[in-house]
């Protein structure tokens, strides 16, 4: 297959797995710490540059432990999640520019570095691609058998704990789920505009649909758009192909607003 | 810790279904304790009523004792089950209606589904079974809010989301029904029939824990505990 329609079809289930975790993720107000998930992969991703590993393996590891430890931190200081996760954003940011100055070779070269920070289409491998559906079917899977038990979460987590549901598992299930899903979406977007990626179609899915569920799916199809779109345009006028994607969600959001103000 | 130590002896072999020992909970960042050296216990099939003025740790009593809050010290056990060690497996066996309750508008789930949710909590996997969805029915009829089931709850008034509440403590069929404040947005005419209904489910053998800051008229309460700045102040036996 050729590059562009590799690209075209990573960006579009990176797209729809980012929308559909936003929309998630949106409803169960952990937003700071995804946030703090998503810069702990760039991190991951830089510290990768900077030892010679796979970024993909530091980038997912440093997300999923970012996603294990905050929880267990704020049990045992008392410190709000949110406050801890924020100070890891920070931590995370600094280590980023470390590790990208103390990569090898020219520091900010900007094929190694734009592959973190802004994506890539040459991040776009068989063996990325074949990841990204298995993360795709896995997710659906997970969804779908769960998904009573979400739904009951998602609407008011602290009673489903009350009625003996174990809402922790659920919600670290689910963390981590979407750490894997942003390290390989930022391999696509980049670490900068990943959590646009996961915002955006949720933002614009919320004046679409009035049902969760319709509003998960809607948020996975404007999110595939904004990948398919992105890329086509990054091709065409030889843009950056993160930014691109990002534009397209944030182009599609204005247009949605438009609808509602009209209807 | 004295009252720990007092009641040591007497936590086990006991057939009460809710048993509290010398139990204090703080909040996170708070010194004084919102409830202090709380000890009863109570019977199977009781009905009792928690009051007292804002601020005696009425709430933080009934999430206690389901383990949703952390005691600091004591020790309380709920269906014979210690807590918070096997909250999990007692709070299966139980329902609670929360006192925070109103919905935001935009809520997208119909009363329905938030009544199913009730009965998922019980399945294995949330999987609802096709007689669940003739018990949610059931309920919403009960609490005369069939017609209300296919709106979203966040459309509905204050009273009738309680009511959706209520209704999904009901569908569980609880040993032990937890509720916080279940008048307060209820008019005249829906609180006496919440009223009765719960006298109804006490005949039924129903252990019944009601937190109510100015309660309609209760004729089948068994006791009443009356908590000032956290501690129990008075027990009044009916």
């Amino acid at each position: 297959m050729s590059l562009i329609i590799y690209a075209i079809l990573a960006s579009a289930i990176s797209g729809s797995l980012c929308g559909v975790s936003g929309t998630l993720i949106s409803r169960l107000r952990i937003s700071t710490l995804v946030f703090a998930i998503a810069h702990g992969a760039l991190c991951g991703a830089a510290l990768g540059l900077a030892i010679g590993a796979d970024t993909l393996i530091t980038a997912i590891s440093i997300a999923i432990l970012t996603a294990m430890i905050i929880g267990p931190i704020s049990d045992a200081t008392g410190i709000p999640s949110s406050t801890i996760a924020m100070v890891l954003f920070s931590i995370y940011n600094a280590l980023t520019f470390i590790f990208i100055l103390l990569s090898p070779g020219p520091a900010l070269a900007a094929e190694k570095v734009g592959g973190i920070l802004w994506g890539s289409v040459l991040a776009v491998t068989n063996r990325f691609l074949t990841l990204l559906i298995a993360t795709l079917f896995l997710y659906v899977l997970i969804l779908r058998i769960l998904w009573r038990r979400f739904q009951s979460i998602l609407f008011d987590r602290e009673l489903a704990e009350s009625e003996g549901v174990n809402t922790k598992l659920y919600v670290y299930l689910l963390i981590i789920l979407v750490g894997v899903i942003i390290t390989l979406s930022l391999k696509i977007v980049g670490g900068f505009l990943v959590f646009s990626l996961l915002y955006i179609p949720a933002a614009c899915s919320m004046r679409i649909s009035d049902h969760l569920t319709g509003r998960i799916t809607s948020s996975a199809i404007i999110g595939s758009l904004s990948g398919i779109s992105g890329v086509l345009v990054s091709f065409y006028l030889n843009l950056p192909i993160g930014a691109c994607i990002v534009i397209a969600a944030s182009i599609i959001f204005v247009i949605s607003i438009l609808i509602a103000y009209i209807k | 810790m004295g009252a720990q130590n007092r009641y040591k002896g007497n936590f086990q072999g006991t057939d009460s279904i809710i048993e509290l020992y010398g139990v204090s909970t703080v909040y996170a960042g708070e010194k004084r304790p919102a409830i202090k050296d709380i000890t009863f216990s109570i019977e199977k099939g009781e009905y009792v009523l928690i009051s007292g003025p804002n601020g005696a740790g009425k709430t933080t009593l009934l999430e206690t004792i389901l383990g949703l809050l952390k005691p600091r010290s004591g020790k309380i056990k709920l269906l014979g089950y210690e807590i918070p060690r096997r909250a999990l497996e007692a709070r299966k066996l139980c329902s609670y209606v929360p006192q925070d309750f109103i919905r935001s508008p935009d809520e997208v789930f119909k009363a329905k589904e938030v009544v199913a949710m009730g009965i998922a909590s019980n399945r294995p996997l949330g999987k609802l079974r096709r007689d669940d969805w003739r018990r949610v029915e059931e309920a919403l009829e009960l609490l005369g809010i069939s017609d209300l089931a296919e709106r979203p709850i966040g459309k509905l008034s204050g009273g009738q989301q309680q009511k959706v509440f209520i209704a999904r403590a009901l569908v569980r069929d609880p040993r032990v029904l937890f509720l916080d404040e279940p008048f307060s947005a209820l008019d005249s005419k829906s609180r006496i029939f919440l009223s009765d209904l719960l006298e109804e489910l006490h005949e039924e053998d129903k252990t019944i824990l009601l937190v109510a800051h100015a309660p309609p008229e209760l004729k089948s309460i068994d006791r009443e505990i009356y908590m000032v700045e956290g501690r129990i102040e008075k027990v009044i036996v009916h």
